[in-house]
């Protein structure tokens, strides 16, 4: 069984966000505006976290490309009430949609803050919902949604794979953040597989996780800046 | 009666159902009407991927879209494209917003209300559109005036703005008039230079060292996605070698926030400090010897064409640049200054960037020529990891137009902008100069103009000044995709289709060496409205004007240009399909023996096979090309100590170095240097209008939707300005009120404020979004280029007291 | 003795509020069901709109709900919780007031957990906690431990009502049916009565440990996550100890109340209040003392992503509200309580009471939102107001709790009448009884 992850090189990371906005086109998060980011109720599955660094003056921000950590021991799947969130058998941290109630729990437990909330019925003006990705369901007001690692792409691509009676091969199965990330700063592949790329990467000096210290167990590792 | 067990556990079981009826209640509820509305299907269907070229800025990406049932549902990058081997920038990402944006103009419109708003304009036919222009056309060229029609240009290089130029060639008229495309400085200082008019191309991926003086490579650099993955490869891609990145500028840009240091200088200083660092270079001997003595000239005193002596680069920096003197001017120390020389000279292969290209910045010519010279004195020209000459794309010439007297005398006439001769070649991307021309009616009125891939009454940086100039031209024709702000205020709005939308060429973009064609290719089986293309659109004006321009059109259709294009680059015998995977060593030679194995052995392969990869290249640079990469008279590389000295004049600066040109600015009221830079998801005239480019406004900051200035603490201290509160900035041409944001991220005294928004049409996630800071700028030019130079805006910021809570400012201008 | 126990004699007073009602009672319960019926339709608007029509966002997820679930559960916490250690404590001041009590626990119960179903963006679907209940989350365990909490409770209040039941049966002519039901055939004999005594002392051991394992859980929906200053293994015994806290002032508001409208002086006695009031002012201490223990440790660690909330409480945004709860949780009550001239008067605890109330309501508010406004990785500075429809939700779950005890009032006697009869009767031989084993120099009567 593949462990999913990805690697983000924070050396090569340029904050251009185009991951963020790849993210919203494939997994048809709604176009919004003014009013709801003026309410803090903007969603992005990836966001650039900003981290301005407290000691001193001047000391260079830092920019950090946050998805969900699809954690080994993720505090957001221990709280859900309903199961409307768990580890699903390729080991993401999956939602289901339909069986959420919408408590919020989850959103509150994760110390990343990656979930986000469906506060309405969203719109997609026409045209723009020509554009809407048929693979990705769309969300009804009310529930949580989050980073899925783009699952329904390990889906196509084990179909892919199927139909063309192969095994699933390194890079079949690319998120779309990964796929557009211009600097190359983001790897993803099966950590578990020694000759993968992120399995070499995650073993880097530069390696380290996010919030560590907490135990959620990230399958996200960063690569500090740096020789 | 008594209490038994029973009726206990009974008891406590009749609780317990009320409780479930309690929580049942919520189900009671909802089935009573209120019930949650399920969300959408999305309909399936058969996919397609169909590649096809970006176009969204200058970068040039190809474009593989995925299509489900016709509808293109995702933009993912040509894996194949050697500009961005599958990869988008955000704004590429975006593109399909752009595509289904619900404000798209969907068929020609006249306009019968008055000019500035949407509501004036109806819609018409082609045939009635084109019919009504091509009248007042033939008028012009029946009275002998074909000069009076003028074309304003964006930056697009596709075969729309190709036709168009050719159209105007045909038609008579000089006045081909582009936008800034703000790579004039850095172009003229290889002019000076190396002899050529051409964007310098620089080698980042294989560098051990950048020193960039505001080269904002990481935000909208030439193009994007190929200097972002130069970038990365330049930091992590060669094992072993870390490149290091130092940035020199008065604002922390997101490129300074990723360097591996900031150097703060203070505004205007950026070439005294490249000066600072050659002089550094020249003491310690740091430089290379060898290439400057074989490869340069002026470098020590020289005799000039009359025989007389005069001071050479060596001279000017030991009597002009001594460091402590630099120190004093950029507030950067000697002992920085000195050791930034020595990791210069040592890293090797190292390359200086001037502030290019600073779009707003098309002056700074001083800076980019000190800057290029520091490349000069380590020899790092022309070499891998060095600065490169792009190569051209080979193709066949079109047809010569037939001789047309009309046409003849039209060209003859002295041209709106760029005829100034300062022993420069002229420059054409002077909207600004236009609308000064247009409005002062010399040395002709101007009777038709046209507006194709760019909206100069937003982006140009006199928005006020175009607009007004565009009020006395009486026929005024807009090609745009969306009510832009120059559409609104046109006579006719043609609306071209969408990129994405039509048949096209694309050729290399700005910032790459080597030459490309890439096969543009609708991504939808048809437009989705009443469109046309711009190449379309001149082809059917020049049939219907008749006479010599029709005959300067051969072709019937654009299908036929586009196959007769790619039939060229078959007759080039050189390079291959993108995406061939080759032994270079071998290729070459193979080549150098007359034998070229391309993967294609006709034109009709070659045509398929563009088709099925997205187009041609010619991947191998020839390095160390002197005789192509040295055009001086000298045929070396020239110091240029003269031209330095006379712009350096205008760079001694006191304080911050503006006093000079101040004077013409009030200086008495103004304070703060105006700064402007461009967020990589916004820049140019389109971004704002799509909703996902304007969440992710700046790396800087959260979601804005409205525009901000950066002060520095102290500044902000010393104005009584608080972070996050409203302000107005005033310059003496308008103002504009912004939110402050009080930030280390730039030195005190400077006002820095983000371009792209503040659009007056553009669409609902536009119209009214933020404020427009090029209504602030003075129209002063620079000496020897001739360029408008922006960096000489001062401008005061005063709390604004009106309570608003708004979250957009609306665009002000005070004056204009 | 059956003659006596179902007449009502010298407790006629007690039955008084069920046999009359003034206009009063109507008008001012008008207002309550206008406030609540305002509340339905901002419900309505909620359900058609979804939580858009809140003031929540990205990060505070939760706000005025959360808030007000937490602090009514703690209300709760009033009366079972207190009653039955005053019962087992055999403290024989309690008999007047444990009903008034026990009802405040049974009803404010459902407003809280009523307003866990208001936070909810999928109210439809509450059911699949149950269909598809995942038995890591906390918010399970308090679905379980409130369930049996609010059937324990229920219980708890119905059988002492019982022979009191049997009195309204036999005393009055409204509603007959049914008190005949409600009253099980209750005779008082004297099997009967060691029945039920039986029970109620199970029940009240049974309860205790349920009402503490409530607001434990409560807690441990914030405990269990690992967010800054929620991550606390104090919360438990904290949240308990807040919860008895604001319950002991709700039984004084709700006793004043009481006392006042119906004219119950002669049973509710300023002793009662000051009794009360002690035990209110020892709470106002352990309160005290968890909240700087909790701070003090959070100080003293600085982890700097606690900092952040700790800061944001007691220098920063939150100040003032963290401020007024400290004076109103702290420094008044104090103020009135330790002082004999205030403390012993009925007015003094209800001044102390309502404080307590305003406190311990800001002191749930600091605990949700801070932390949420101060995630690990910061976002955009987005504050929190909660919105109109928040605001008149919480006010319809407030006037119709009100309502719905004034209702109480107007079918079951406020004040138990077989106990304090009970107590008037045999309390006094049992108080010399007990004090005669327990010390020395008595003649020991009943030995075993
Ligand atoms: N995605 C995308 N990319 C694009 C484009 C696009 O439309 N979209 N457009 C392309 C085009 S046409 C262009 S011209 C380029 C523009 O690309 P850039 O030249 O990178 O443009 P700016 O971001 O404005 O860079 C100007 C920088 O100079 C700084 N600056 C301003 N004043 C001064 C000064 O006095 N001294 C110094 N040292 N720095 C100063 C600003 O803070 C800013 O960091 O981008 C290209 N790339
Ligand atoms: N506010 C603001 N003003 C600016 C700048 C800024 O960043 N912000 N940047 C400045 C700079 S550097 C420049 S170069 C100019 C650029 O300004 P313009 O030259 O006006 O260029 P853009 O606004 O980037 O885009 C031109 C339009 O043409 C379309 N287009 C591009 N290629 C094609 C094509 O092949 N076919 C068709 N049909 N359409 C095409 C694009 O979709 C876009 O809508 O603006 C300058 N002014
Ligand atoms: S796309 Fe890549 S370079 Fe851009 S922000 Fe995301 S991770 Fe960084
Ligand atoms: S990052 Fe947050 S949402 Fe993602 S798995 Fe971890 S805890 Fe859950
Ligand atoms: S919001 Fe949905 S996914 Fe999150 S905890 Fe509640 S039920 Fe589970
Ligand atoms: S993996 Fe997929 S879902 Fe997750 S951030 Fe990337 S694009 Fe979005
Ligand atoms: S860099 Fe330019 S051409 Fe490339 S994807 Fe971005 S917008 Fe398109
Ligand atoms: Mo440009």
């Amino acid at each position: 069984m593949a462990r999913w992850g990805m690697v983000i090189d924070l050396d090569r990371c340029t904050a251009c966000q185009a991951c963020v906005v790849a993210c919203k086109v494939e997994n048809n998060i709604p176009p919004t505006g003014a009013d709801v980011a003026g309410r803090g109720r903007s969603i992005s599955w990836m966001r650039l976290a900003r981290n301005v660094s407290e000691h001193g003056e001047g000391a260079a921000p830092q920019w950090i490309p946050l998805p969900c950590m699809h954690c080994e021991n993720p505090p957001c799947v221990k709280v859900c009430p309903a199961t409307a969130t768990m580890i699903d058998k390729e080991g993401l941290v999956a939602q289901v949609y339909p069986r959420c109630i919408g408590c919020r729990y989850c959103t509150t437990a994760c110390p990343y803050t990656v979930r986000y909330f469906n506060w309405k019925k969203y719109d997609w003006p026409f045209p723009m919902e020509q554009s809407l990705n048929p693979d990705v369901s769309i969300r009804p007001k009310g529930v949580v949604e989050k980073c899925t690692f783009c699952h329904h792409r390990l889906q196509l691509a084990k179909d892919r794979a199927r139909a063309e009676s192969r095994l699933l091969a390194e890079g079949d199965y690319v998120p779309a953040c990964v796929q557009t990330c211009p600097s190359g700063a983001m790897v993803f592949g099966d950590l578990d597989d020694r000759r993968s790329e992120v399995s070499r990467l995650a073993e880097s000096p530069r390696a380290f996780r996010l919030m560590e210290e907490l135990g959620t167990k990230p399958k996200v590792i960063y690569l500090s800046k740096g020789e | 009666m008594t209490v038994t067990r029973r009726r206990f556990i009974g008891l406590g079981l009749g609780a317990a159902g009320g409780a479930v009826l309690g929580i049942q209640g919520g189900r009671i509820l909802s089935e009573l009407g209120v019930s949650m509305q399920l969300p959408p299907r999305v309909p399936g269907g058969p996919e397609k991927h169909i590649l096809s070229v970006c176009r969204l800025c200058p970068g040039g990406c190809g474009i593989r879209a995925r299509c489900i049932a016709n509808r293109a549902v995702k933009l993912e990058g040509n894996p194949l494209h050697p500009i961005n081997a599958g990869r988008l920038c955000p704004k590429g990402q975006a593109g399909l917003q752009s595509l289904y944006h619900p404000d798209r103009i969907q068929s020609p419109l006249r306009r019968v209300g008055p000019r500035g708003a949407i509501g004036s304009f109806t819609p018409t036919s082609w045939e009635e559109a084109l019919q009504q222009i091509t009248v007042r056309l033939g008028l012009l060229r029946n009275q002998h005036r074909p000069e009076t029609l003028v074309l304003v240009r964006g930056t697009s290089r596709g075969l729309g703005a190709r036709l168009a130029t050719r159209f105007m060639r045909a038609f008579g008229s000089p006045n081909d008039v582009s936008l800034y495309r703000g790579d004039e400085a850095a172009s003229q200082a290889l002019e000076l230079t190396q002899g050529l008019r051409t964007m310098p191309v620089y080698d980042l991926q294989s560098a051990e060292y950048v020193l960039s003086f505001g080269g904002a490579l990481l935000e909208a650099w030439d193009s994007p996605v190929y200097a972002m993955r130069a970038y990365g490869e330049f930091r992590q891609g060669n094992p072993g070698r870390r490149g290091k990145l130092v940035q020199v500028e008065p604002r922390q840009s997101a490129t300074a926030v990723m360097a591996d240091e900031w150097i703060a200088v203070r505004p205007g200083t950026e070439g005294i400090m490249a000066m600072g660092v050659a002089a550094a270079l020249v003491a310690e001997e740091l430089y290379d010897k060898e290439f400057v003595l074989r490869r340069t000239h002026q470098f020590e005193d020289y005799r000039d064409t009359q025989g007389n002596l005069q001071p050479g680069f060596r001279t000017l920096l030991e009597r002009d640049f001594g460091l402590e003197r630099v120190s004093a001017e950029t507030g950067v120390s000697v002992n920085r200054i000195l050791s930034l020389a020595r990791e210069f000279a040592a890293a090797r292969p190292s390359i200086a960037i001037g502030p290019r290209r600073g779009p707003l910045l098309p002056g700074r010519l001083f800076e980019h020529l000190a800057a290029h010279l520091l490349n000069a004195l380590v020899g790092n020209l022309d070499g891998p990891g060095g600065v490169l000459v792009p190569e051209p794309v080979p193709q066949l010439p079109w047809p010569e137009m037939p001789a047309d007297p009309v046409a003849q005398a039209g060209l003859a006439r002295p041209p709106l902008v760029g005829a100034a001769g300062n022993g420069l070649a002229p420059v054409r991307s002077d909207v600004e100069s236009l609308a000064e021309a247009i409005l002062a009616k010399s040395p002709y009125g101007v009777e038709a103009l046209f507006v194709l891939d760019s909206d100069p009454a937003f982006v140009s940086m006199a928005p006020a000044l175009f607009t007004s100039a565009l009020e006395h031209v009486p026929l005024v024709v807009s090609f745009a995709t969306h009510p832009d702000d120059t559409a609104l205020l046109a006579d006719w709005i043609l609306p071209q289709s969408h990129p994405f939308e039509a048949w096209d060429l694309d050729t290399t973009p700005p910032g790459v060496p080597f030459p490309l064609v890439s096969l543009a290719k609708p991504v939808l089986p048809l437009p989705q409205y009443d469109t046309r293309s711009a190449a379309q659109i001149f082809l059917e004006l020049a049939k219907r004007l008749g006479g010599e321009t029709a005959a300067a059109f051969p072709w019937p259709d654009v299908d036929t240009l586009i196959r007769a294009e790619v039939r060229g680059l078959y007759g080039a015998r050189r390079g291959a399909v993108i995406g061939t995977s080759f032994d270079e060593a071998w290729v070459r030679m193979m080549e150098r023996a007359g034998w070229w194995a391309p993967g294609y052995r006709s034109e009709d392969e070659l045509w398929q096979r563009v088709e099925e990869t997205g187009g041609w290249w010619d991947p191998f640079y020839d390095h160390w090309n002197w005789g192509r990469v040295l055009q001086t008279g000298s045929g070396k590389f020239e110091f240029r100590p003269k031209e330095l000295a006379e712009l350096a004049v205008d760079r001694w600066m006191k304080p911050l170095g503006f006093e000079k040109k101040t004077a013409t600015d009030s200086r008495s009221e103004s304070h703060l240097a105006l700064l402007l830079f461009e967020p990589l998801a916004i820049a140019g005239g389109l971004g704002a209008q799509l909703p996902f480019l304007q969440e992710i406004l700046d790396p800087g900051y959260e979601e804005r939707w409205e525009s901000w200035v950066e002060l520095h603490p102290e500044t902000a201290e010393s104005l009584g300005v608080v972070n996050r509160s409203w302000v107005r900035v005033v310059s003496p041409h308008g103002s504009v009120r912004v939110r402050a944001q009080v930030s280390h991220r730039v030195v005190p005294g400077v006002a820095a404020i983000p371009l792209g928004l503040g659009q007056r049409g553009g669409g609902r996630w536009a119209e009214g979004i933020g404020a427009n800071p090029l209504r602030l700028l003075s129209p002063i030019r620079e000496p020897l280029s001739g360029l408008p130079d922006p960096g000489a805006t001062w401008v005061r910021v005063v709390v604004d007291g009106t309570t608003s809570t708004a979250t957009s400012t609306a665009v002000e201008a005070e004056k204009s | 003795m059956e003659a006596t126990t179902h007449s009502i004699g010298a407790d006629a007073a007690l039955l008084r509020p069920i046999q009359k009602t003034t206009w009063r009672f109507w008008a001012f319960s008008s207002v309550l069901v206008g406030i609540w019926l305002w509340g339905m339709y901002a419900w309505r608007t909620q359900l058609g709109s979804g939580l858009d029509v809140t003031g929540l966002n990205v990060p505070v997820y939760w706000g005025l709900y959360i808030t007000n679930f937490v602090f009514f559960i703690g209300i709760s916490h009033a009366g079972t919780l207190i009653s039955a250690i005053l019962r087992l404590c055999n403290a024989e001041w309690r008999r007047p007031i444990t009903r008034a009590a026990e009802v405040i626990t049974v009803l404010v119960l459902f407003f809280g957990a009523g307003c866990v179903i208001l936070d909810l963006g999928r109210p439809d679907r509450v059911l699949n906690v149950i269909l598809h209940p995942n038995f890591r989350s906390p918010l399970v365990w308090d679905v379980c431990s409130i369930s049996v909490y609010l059937t324990g409770s229920t219980i708890y209040l119905y059988l002492p009502l019982i022979p009191d039941i049997a009195i309204l049966r036999d005393n009055t002519d409204r509603w007959h049916r049914l008190y005949r039901v409600l009253a099980l055939g209750w005779k008082g004999t004297e099997s009967q009565q060691r029945i039920l005594n039986r029970c109620i002392a199970v029940m009240a051991v049974a309860v205790i440990p349920i009402a503490v394992s409530v607001h434990t859980v409560v807690s441990w929906v914030f405990g269990m996550t690992v967010q800054p200053m929620w991550h606390s293994t104090i919360f438990g015994p904290y949240f308990v100890v807040g919860a008895i806290f604001s319950g002991i002032a709700a039984i004084l508001i709700a006793m004043a109340v009481v006392r006042k409208v119906y004219h119950l002086e002669p049973y509710l006695k300023p002793i009662h209040f000051s009794n009360l009031g002690l035990l209110l002012m020892v709470m106002a201490l352990l309160w005290f003392y968890f909240t700087f223990a909790e701070f003090l440790t959070t100080y003293y660690g600085s982890d700097p992503s606690h900092m952040a909330v700790f800061s944001s409480k007691v220098t920063g945004k939150y100040a003032p509200q963290f401020w007024t709860m400290v004076a109103t949780c702290l420094v008044i009550p104090l103020g009135f309580l330790a002082n004999r001239r205030t403390g012993s008067k009925v007015w003094g605890c209800v001044v102390a009471a309502v404080s307590v109330e305003v406190g311990m309501w800001l002191e749930r508010y600091l605990i949700v939102i801070p932390s949420l406004s101060n995630p690990r990785l910061p976002r955009a500075d987005v504050s929190y107001h909660a919105s109109w429809v928040e605001w008149s939700l919480m006010a319809s779950f407030v006037a119709f709790f009100v309502f719905l005890y004034g209702v109480f009032t107007k079918f079951f006697p406020i004040v138990s009448i077989w106990e304090v009869r009970e107590g008037r009767e045999h309390a006094l031989s049992q108080v010399i009884e007990r004090v005669k084993r327990v010390l020395p120099g008595l003649p020991e009567a009943g030995q075993r």
